[in-house]
């Protein structure tokens, strides 16, 4: 599907030109990738329409979920609107339909959230960062962020091997005899000149066997009209450069014998081509970077519960992406920067589990990955690197108490054409989950777990341009968590109330740096940087009942963070939030719906934030608060359910950036239909 | 942080090139008068790559106030995005912003924009102007799109285009002609290794000498030598060309780790690969001191030395971590720190600016 993430390629490609160059300095564009990511919203989502309508809150590493009918009532268009009401997550977002999304959880960075796809990692070696705007919601049935890890010991080693894991699971056909197909075929348009048809086709084959297929085309102009106040303009100006051009497929074929006996086969297409708008550019006509990605992967997965106890799970993946960047405007010889990149990644995961008693369960997963990556850049390294996973897990319930551990050994090694390959290294590190329920007859949930993790560098931090051979080491990051979970059901108006409250300490040490340099001779990347992490995240959620065939949801989450630099003390910046960071971030979703028409509100509070390591007020970037509306309507073609729906982004049509520089669009539309035959 | 060997080389040019150019075209258009007493000095911040983030920093000594970007108070508006040299010639200040595309001319008593000249071309894309040095009332901006733009100072108009080698940086005068080194970097690693040498009288190249590989500097002195630093291309050392003004043959090429040149009389300050600043004499061309500091003040990413010529102070940036504020600090002509200010982002160029 989609990986990869553009934004580096041209946040590291400044520098190098300017080795020799430019005088300039400084990162980029992206900007993002130096101290620390974080930005935006944050809040919850718990919500997860299960048979009782109550979300399950009550995880033992706190989670939370969105799930298809959830995504109306956030105006959501892909995955990382969806996830944008999560607690403790920080969304950067570089504005527009074709912008970059990427999501760091509790200021831990958007390296250190694993993205799952139907529970195989979706790896970028290069980049190591997911980008979440190329992943749209047709196909996605459940997104779910996990606090550490999830909570089934019965996993991918991989699984346990980031400080988050964010799980995106694709729509699995639930068919019967008297309907063996499913097809759901709609159009989404609106503001940014947005045209996406999109068509999913589900077929029961037989008993066991049955197949999705989904498809889309996704075109945009991507403009839109920003103020533009700090060239002493004040008027408005059109971002432009921010067009997309996508089209993609996937589909799976699954056998389904029981829930303890399935096997699936899945495919991936993903090919685009865009447009990077990069820093608003005073003055002059800003830049023309284009990226162009063809991602394409499959993966097959194969799980056995026996009755013995014995429980199996395979999964076996193979990718490769292209990715081609382009820049027509630099004074060089060809006047273009014309680059090519091909990786390609093969990985097979086996996890065995077993019941030793009805509470206590063993396992031990096994994932090796091989990835390469292929460029015709400068003195490219064409690095491969085979790693290697080894976990094993215990899951013990005594009582009242629930114990869970981990211990995760990495292995990495790479081997390169040219230049030094990156040494060798291996490393223990473990996690500990512990929940204790107090009452039995009361859904109260006290929860606490330390998890330890290290992030290796990624190709283009070890070898993008590394024409002088770096030395890095991995970035850990330790994490303590405290919480408490209830869930009460209620009568009379209120259905039910969730509350969830989580106390954090995070501590990243060797932050793998971006050091904006223009010489040759000066490593680019480097382990720079030490972050103290205190935060808070509190959900609260609750459905009611207001009027007769009136049904209300509604939800808040907050998130504070305390992230301060704590790298070293004669910086000037010592002990200061880090770039992006608010403080206080408040999210609330309220919603009714009424027989075939449901209208729902979103909302989203940062406190302000600076997007330098200094925290003085050149840098300081002021609070904003965004609404997002929308309106839906079910009703009967024919025989044929149909939904009509209508979102506005940005309602108050407020001006704001969540990124300096990369200003967010004004209000904006979105009209869909959908019909299921 | 020693590993930031050779950022050095960026910067300081800028400056040097910037006083040398007032040594040499004396006259015509008045320049800082030595006896005048300084009201304090600027500091160009040129911010992060890309973004419209450069800052102009004033000090004032009088009153001892710091002010983070007295451009954006004078004017209500940015500099825009990646400034790259600053210099002060007659009673204007010439502020040169790369992806801009834009030289502001500002008031130096006051920062207050003159005009804002435009190097664009017909799409509004920039073309990249990048150093500026005077001769007579004349500006001379190289244009990263490999010319020289002349630009008259009283009509502040461009009367003329003088193409020139690929990519060129730093610019300056010695006996009345203009050395522009043509560095080439965008086209790493085929890079140009050529300053081309404008007669100002004529306003045409009429000489290109070869170099060392990849030039991004130039300094003159008051004995007619041009001292042109080279990145090279790694694993190769980085270079010092030393070129003869009157007869504009290389007098010498030879490796040299750092640069480059602030020069005050005799002595020129510059940042060596290892992040120390050193002196150079520039009479008998050979090194001075192994550290001009002497006090034990350490920087973490040396980036710009400036020699005040009229106090003998000299200014050392530091660039941090280069994407974040960074500091200049002021020494007496004995090395020893009188003061350190905070600066904005990537501090490369320090001018001075009198009462």
């Amino acid at each position: 599907m989609k990986k990869r993430l553009p934004v580096f390629f041209y946040k590291q490609r400044l520098p190098i030109k300017g080795c020799s160059l430019l005088l300039v300095f400084t990162q980029v564009a992206l900007g993002s990738k130096a101290l620390a990511q974080s930005d935006t919203t944050k809040k919850l989502n718990e919500v997860k329409v299960s048979s009782s309508a109550i979300p399950q809150i009550q995880s033992s590493a706190p989670a939370q979920s969105i799930s298809t009918a959830d995504f109306k009532r956030t105006a959501s268009f892909n995955v990382a609107d969806a996830i944008r009401n999560f607690a403790g997550v920080n969304i950067s977002d570089y504005g527009g339909i074709g912008g970059l999304k990427t999501v760091s959880v509790r200021s831990l960075g958007a390296d250190n959230t694993a993205v799952l796809y139907n529970g195989v990692q979706l790896n970028d070696a290069q980049n190591g960062q997911i980008d979440l705007s190329k992943f749209n919601l047709n196909n996605v049935e459940e997104i779910v962020l996990y606090n550490a890890q999830p909570t089934d010991i019965l996993q991918t080693a991989r699984a346990y091997a980031s400080a988050n894991v964010l799980a995106i699971k694709t729509i699995h056909p639930v068919l019967d005899e008297r309907k063996p197909y499913n097809i759901i075929a709609g159009i989404k348009g609106g503001s940014f000149g947005l045209v996406n048809p999109y068509l999913q086709w589900q077929q029961r084959l037989s008993k066991y066997w049955s197949l999705v297929i989904n498809s889309s085309v996704q075109e945009a102009n991507g403009r839109y009209k920003y103020r533009e106040a700090g060239d002493g303009s004040d008027t408005l100006a059109t971002r432009k450069n921010g067009d997309v051009h996508v089209q993609q497929a996937d589909g799976g074929l699954y056998w389904a014998k029981s829930d303890s006996d399935k096997f699936n086969l899945q495919f991936n297409f993903y090919n685009s081509k865009r447009g990077l708008p990069g820093p608003v550019v005073y003055y002059a006509a800003p830049t023309n970077q284009r990226l162009q990605n063809r991602d394409f992967f499959i993966q097959s997965g194969y799980l056995h519960k026996a009755v013995s106890g014995l429980q199996l799970l395979i999964n076996a993946k193979y990718a490769h992406s292209y990715v081609r960047y382009l820049d027509t405007g630099v004074y060089n010889n060809s006047g273009l920067i014309d680059e090519h990149y091909r990786q390609n990644d093969f990985y097979l995961s086996g996890a065995l589990a077993y019941n030793l008693t009805s509470d206590w369960k063993i396992s031990y997963s096994s994932d090796a990955d091989i990835s390469n990556l292929q460029s015709d850049i400068y003195k490219y390294a064409f690095p491969t690197r085979t790693s290697l996973f080894n976990v094993i897990a215990t899951d013990l319930n005594i009582g009242k108490w629930r114990l869970q551990a981990n211990l995760l050994n990495t292995y990495i090694h790479d081997e390169v054409k040219s230049g030094p390959a990156a040494a060798s290294r291996s490393a223990f590190t473990p996690a500990v989950i512990a929940t204790y329920k107090p009452f039995t007859s009361q859904n109260l949930l006290l929860r606490a777990y330390y998890k330890s993790t290290f992030r290796n560098t990624t190709f283009a931090e070890q070898y993008y341009y590394a024409i002088v051979p770096r030395s890095l080491k991995p970035e850990y990051t330790d994490q303590y968590n405290v919480g408490a979970a209830y869930t009460k059901s209620l009568v009379g108006i209120f259905d039910y109330i969730n509350i969830s409250a989580d106390a954090y300490y995070n501590h990243v040490k060797d932050k793998i740096s971006y050091i904006p340099t223009r010489s040759p001779e000066t490593p680019s990347v480097v382990n720079l940087g030490r972050v103290d992490i205190k935060g808070l995240d509190v959900i609260i959620k609750s459905g009611f009942k207001p009027f007769y065939n009136w049904k209300g949801l509604l939800s808040v989450a907050y998130t504070y963070q305390q992230a301060l630099d704590v790298t070293n003390p004669t910086d000037l910046y010592y002990l200061e939030q880090i770039p992006y960071t608010p403080k206080h971030t408040l999210a609330l979703n309220a919603g009714f719906t009424h027989k075939q028409f449901g209208i729902y509100y979103n909302e989203i509070f940062s406190s302000s934030r600076y997007q330098n390591s200094n925290n003085v007020p050149e840098y300081y970037l002021p609070k904003y608060s965004v609404s997002d509306a929308s309106f839906v309507y079910s009703f009967l073609a024919g025989l044929k359910p149909v939904t009509a729906s209508f979102e506005v982004n940005n309602l108050f049509n407020k001006n704001y950036a969540v990124i300096s520089s990369y200003p967010m669009p004004g209000r904006s539309y979105r009209l869909t239909f959908q019909i299921t035959i | 942080m020693k590993s930031l060997k050779l950022q050095h080389l960026f910067i300081a040019c800028a400056v040097a090139t910037t006083l040398a150019s007032c040594h040499k075209d004396k006259k015509v258009v008045p320049d800082d008068k030595p006896t005048a007493e300084r009201a304090g000095l600027y500091v160009l911040d040129q911010g992060n790559l890309g973004s419209p983030n450069s800052a102009l920093t004033y000090y004032d000594y009088t009153s001892k106030s710091l002010t983070a970007d007295i451009f954006q108070s004078a004017n209500s508006k940015g500099l825009g995005n990646t400034a790259n040299d600053l210099k002060i010639y007659g009673a204007k200040m010439y502020i040169v912003v790369d992806k801009s595309g834009t030289v502001e001319v500002v008031n130096p008593k006051t920062a207050k924009s003159i005009k804002q000249v435009l190097f664009q071309n017909a799409d509004k894309s920039s073309r990249e102007p990048r150093s500026i040095a005077f001769y007579k009332g004349n500006a001379y901006v190289t244009l990263y799109d490999n010319n020289v733009a002349v630009l008259d100072t009283a009509t502040l108009t461009v009367s003329k285009y003088i193409p020139v080698g690929r990519n060129p940086e730093q610019l300056a005068v010695s006996n009345g002609k203009l050395y522009v080194v043509n560095g080439g970097g965008l086209s790493y690693p085929d890079v140009d290794k050529t300053v081309s040498i404008i007669d100002l009288t004529t306003l045409a190249v009429t000489k290109t000498l070869e170099v060392g590989v990849n030039p991004y500097a130039v300094s003159v002195d008051s004995y007619g030598d041009v001292f042109v630093h080279s990145y090279n291309l790694y694993p190769a050392n980085p270079e010092l060309t030393i070129i003869d003004s009157k007869t504009d043959v290389v007098k010498s090429k030879t490796d040299f780790a750092g640069g480059p040149f602030s020069i005050n009389g005799d002595v020129a300050y510059y940042i060596a690969s290892d992040g120390t600043v050193k002196t150079y004499d520039v009479k008998n061309l050979k090194a001075l001191s192994s550290n001009f500091v002497t006090d034990g003040t350490t920087f973490t990413s040396a980036y710009a030395v400036v020699a005040d010529t009229q106090t003998g102070e000299v200014f050392v940036t530091d660039a941090k971590d280069y994407k974040s504020n960074g500091l200049v600090f002021a020494f007496d002509k004995n090395g020893k720190k009188e003061y350190n200010l905070t600066t904005g982002i990537n501090p490369g160029s320090v001018v001075f600016v009198n009462k």
